[in-house]
């Protein structure tokens, strides 16, 4: 839960990006959010809402983009879907893992008109 | 309509703050433990039992964070070193920022050891580098053998994990075998010690790794 000082940190770190641009028309924020990223989406919207309130971002809207959490084998290096993980890699059945894609958290783009 | 790709990680600041502050300490030669858990794992009573019996062999230092109170701090001043109580204001975790203003209450560079308790919780400190040369977590017995598996980021990011209370393991339901088969798939190379701080049951094997690691990194 801990998602109102991560969107604090993106306003923050989106309006310096626009303002060293002098750009003023943002009119779409794009973040990537992981699966396996801990972090609860709905929230972000939500708290996103709130806080843009007080910033150059008032008028914008928020997308969300959810990147799949995928595993990498630890024997054979086979990536296949986090939630598969208890069946073990469908190559080697070894059921070592890391996690490969997933816990990402990004400001990935912004739109302007 | 345009767009333009910005591609930057949420915590990057964060983690550029961690690395400049983990150099700093570097320097100072203080070593920073991270301990973190779930609230009412053991956290203040295996920080008492550590700070006695090292405190004869290194000068220690104690930051406590919690969302308000001083009742850890004042417990953990009974024991004669230096603590600094941090209030996080309502966020669930301690970021490298705080962690720097808690250092510098502290008077860190004069310290071989400072011991962060970060906010009880297992899931929000986990994504949050603080420039600690070791992160600890402690899971206790009551709150069973099967909580790698519902906190998989805590687990599978820790170097050390502490099994605190093994006294009430014949109570609890808690196999130490299971634990580790599901912690180690997490986090192979994870350092593991059972111990009971209460009774002082295998704390010095605990204090024996912790003190070789703070004469490393010195």
């Amino acid at each position: 839960m801990h998602e109102l000082g991560i969107v604090m940190e993106i306003i923050d770190r989106v309006e310096a990006f626009a303002k060293d641009r002098e750009i003023k028309n943002v009119k779409t924020l794009v973040l990537e959010i992981g699966e396996l990223s801990s972090i609860v989406p709905s929230y972000i919207e939500e708290m996103y809402a709130v806080v843009k309130m007080d910033s150059m971002l008032d008028d914008t809207s928020l997308s969300i983009e959810i990147i799949p959490g995928v595993i990498k084998c630890r024997d054979c290096g086979e990536r296949y879907p986090f939630s598969h993980r208890e069946e073990g890699c469908p190559t080697c059945s070894n059921d070592l893992w890391f996690v490969f894609s997933g816990a990402e958290l990004t400001i990935k783009e912004i739109v302007i008109e | 309509m345009q767009v333009i790709e910005i591609k930057k990680r949420v915590y990057e600041r964060n983690d550029e703050r961690a690395e400049v502050l983990r150099d700093d300490l570097k320097r100072s030669k203080t070593f920073m433990m991270n301990l973190m858990s779930s609230p009412g794992s053991g956290k203040t009573t295996l920080v008492v039992d550590m700070i006695k019996r090292l405190k004869s062999q290194c000068s220690i230092g104690v930051i406590e964070a919690d969302l308000d109170s001083d009742v850890d701090a004042l417990t953990v001043e009974k024991t004669g070193v230096k603590v600094i109580q941090l209030h996080s204001g309502g966020m669930c975790h301690l970021d490298a920022g705080m962690a720097r203003v808690g250092l510098e209450a502290l008077g860190s560079e004069n310290l071989d050891l400072v011991i962060l308790e970060n906010i009880g919780n297992l899931i929000c400190p986990a994504a949050y580098d603080l420039g600690q040369a070791v992160n600890v977590m402690i899971l206790s017995v009551p709150e069973g053998d099967d909580k790698p598996l519902k906190y998989p980021s805590m687990f599978s990011k820790v170097d050390v994990l502490i099994v605190s209370k093994i006294d009430t393991m014949s109570v609890f339901d808690f196999d130490i075998e299971r634990l580790e088969a599901h912690v180690r798939k997490l986090n192979p190379l994870i350092q593991i010690f059972p111990l009971s701080a209460k009774l002082g049951d295998r704390m010095e094997v605990w204090c024996d790794y912790l003190l070789n690691e703070v004469r490393v990194w010195q």
